[in-house]
């Protein structure tokens, strides 16, 4: 069976590309993987930031990031909710997914292994400037998919 | 078993394997022909391998290729290497009061979060004033900034932070859109930024500037005597950062009734006030007295006197403060103070001030402002650690040359240093708030320029019209 792969975003992602993945999950006869990806990296920068620059104990830096971690899988049970009730509203077959690790490989791994036919991602708008400089997660995907990549532009 | 593939290009990933040690051979190169310059007039062999320890040292602090307090670890192991102090002298810099000062408050600071009762007091305030969503986000403002009086601002941003997270998700606030959310966020990150310059418990900044003023020209600032110099600054920047938070973020949520089920829920968890808590709210209280009646002496003193007196109270265990007392600290301190006394004692600052400052620091006016900017704008983008370790030590050989008293030149640094507002890379207080997702690093850089600027200003207005009234700087 054909997946249609939703990326989520760990600040929300817009109801309008909720609605685009479900409806196109729909339209295509596939079904849905929803994907919430875990950024371990951010934690440990948060434990070396206040351990190594602002020279504070084991335990309060070790706290603080697992604060930071069980906020966010808190918000990707939430994030997959929203996205289940939608898939349920209209019939769409449906996968939850948390992962642990790093963006563009997780999300590369889950193509791959799913057989998802579209990738729907969401990436953060970028000033001009920067677009020279970097490059988003979710194009470093597109440009290593070996599917369809359908990117969403989120505001601020 | 799954196996992943790495999918960058092959050359990104071969550079990003050398460039590591490329950067390591490079700096070790650079260090190597500075060292093999014939030194230039004016400046002896000793200065010119002082001045390549403290590039070292300043490019590592910089970029963060090393910890900062590693990077201290080899300002000691060179100074003494290539002769620049000898090794009993340098080690003995290494026992300089500032830093067991900043042991002693970082000590204390662990004791009272081991405890609970910062955590009990942030609770009690937010669910006691917190009834409208003003007065709650004026309530998280205050406590940070108050409890960064008494504590590393560091600390009580890691402490008030889970406190403000659970507040956000009981209002139901969306990261990145929320305003409030936004609002609450930043109210915590200035509340630290500007509390933590109000004295010399906000961190180890103002200790380790105070301390290296003290080894390298014999004056000492006191306790109270700094906390009375920039209070002005602290409160004016607290009423203009409300002020410019609430402009930049209108507030869009009008009741704030459901913090109140878990902020008391929390606080009902921590049951009855504690003896234990009692008593090192206690030790605290008194330690600061005896910091505030003893003036310019004793402050190393009273900090471990209050230490031992936790444990013969038995307030605390070795276990628990090897827990919240991150021995870097030592390191990184020590180092400084040794490298700022290699400056001095080799004549580096003092051919640094001559060959590059000298010749445009005309008035005391300009230097002081000159001094403070350069300073506020390094700590945007470096450990105020560090930023203390490079301005001080040449700032203190510039008020020789202009004939200005030297602790007013620490102030223009170590005041300046603190007031970080702009980047998550500036403190781990602004790091540690756009982590949460409720403000993004736009939402921080914008109104982080704008209190940058307004703070600089107030701060040379400060030192201009206040500091004269107070004596400060005759």
């Amino acid at each position: 069976m054909k997946n249609v792969l939703l990326a989520l975003s760990t600040s929300g992602t817009d109801d309008a590309v909720i609605a685009y993945a479900v409806g196109r999950a729909k339209k295509d006869g596939a079904g849905l993987v929803a994907l919430y990806i875990l950024d371990l990296d951010l934690a440990n920068s948060v434990f070396d930031n206040f351990t190594d620059i602002g020279f504070i104990g084991d335990k309060p830096s070790s706290e603080l990031s697992e604060a930071i971690m069980k906020e966010y899988r808190q918000r990707g049970y939430e994030e997959l909710g929203r996205v289940q009730v939608k898939a349920m509203e209209e019939a769409v077959p449906f996968e939850p997914l948390m992962e642990q690790g790093n963006y563009v490989e997780k999300t590369l791994a889950i193509i791959v292994d799913r057989k998802v036919s579209t990738a729907v991602l969401v990436k953060h708008k970028q000033r001009s400037l920067y677009k020279y400089f970097t490059i988003s997660h979710a194009d470093e995907v597109k440009k290593a998919a070996n599917c369809e990549v359908v990117i969403f532009v989120e505001k601020g | 078993m799954s196996v992943e593939i790495d999918t960058r290009p092959i050359w990104v990933l071969l550079l990003l394997k050398a460039l590591r040690p490329f950067f390591f051979i490079a700096l070790a190169l650079g260090f190597y022909w500075l060292i093999t310059l014939e030194p230039p007039r004016g400046l002896s062999d000793a200065g010119l391998k002082a001045i390549a320890v403290f590039a070292v040292c300043l490019v590592l602090w910089v970029t963060n290729a090393l910890p900062l307090a590693i990077t201290s670890l080899l300002a000691m192991v060179l100074v003494p290497l290539f002769g620049i102090l000898p090794v009993k002298q340098t080690y003995a810099l290494f026992g300089n009061e500032a830093v067991f000062f900043i042991l002693g408050a970082f000590i204390l600071a662990g004791a009272v979060m081991h405890s609970g009762l910062s955590t009990r007091i942030a609770l009690a305030i937010m669910d006691r004033f917190g009834a409208s969503p003003k007065r709650l986000l004026l309530s998280v403002y205050l406590l940070a900034a108050t409890f960064s009086f008494v504590m590393s601002e560091h600390a009580v941003a890691a402490m008030l932070f889970p406190i403000v997270l659970e507040v956000s998700k009981s209002l139901g606030l969306k990261p990145g859109k929320s305003n409030y959310g936004k609002l609450l966020f930043l109210a915590l990150a200035w509340g630290c930024i500007i509390g933590g310059v109000g004295t010399f418990l906000g961190g180890g900044r103002v200790p380790l500037a105070v301390g290296i003023l003290k080894e390298i020209s014999g004056v000492q600032i006191g306790f109270i005597e700094y906390s009375i110099a920039v209070f002005p600054l602290v409160a004016i920047m607290l009423v203009i950062g409300y002020f410019m938070l609430t402009r930049f973020f209108p507030m869009d949520v009008v009741d704030v009734q459901g913090v109140h089920a878990v902020l008391g829920r929390r606080l009902k968890g921590l049951g009855k006030m504690s003896g234990a808590e009692w008593a090192t709210g206690a030790v605290l209280g008194l330690t600061i007295l005896a910091w505030i009646a003893l003036g310019r002496h004793g402050l190393s003193v009273v900090a471990l006197s209050s230490v031992v007196v936790l444990f013969v109270l038995r307030l605390v265990k070795w276990r628990d403060i090897e827990e919240y007392v991150n021995w870097g600290i030592i390191l990184m301190y020590g180092g400084a103070i040794v490298l700022g006394a290699a400056l001095d004692y080799s004549g580096a600052a003092k051919w640094m001030v001559d060959a590059l400052i000298g010749g445009w620091a005309g008035s005391p006016l300009a230097v002081f402002a000159g001094l403070s900017l350069l300073s506020i704008m390094l700590t945007e983008a470096m450990s105020n650690s560090a930023v203390i370790a490079v301005l001080v030590p040449v700032s203190i050989s510039l008020s020789g040359t202009l004939g200005m008293s030297p602790s007013v030149l620490t102030y223009s640094i170590m005041v300046s240093a603190g007031l970080a507002f702009m980047f998550p890379m500036s403190t781990p207080g602004n790091a540690i708030v756009v982590s949460s997702n409720y403000v993004t690093v736009r939402d921080m850089a914008i109104p982080g320029a704008v209190m940058v600027f307004i703070s600089w200003i107030v701060f040379n207005l400060v030192a201009y019209l206040y500091w004269p009234i107070i004596g400060l700087g005759r």
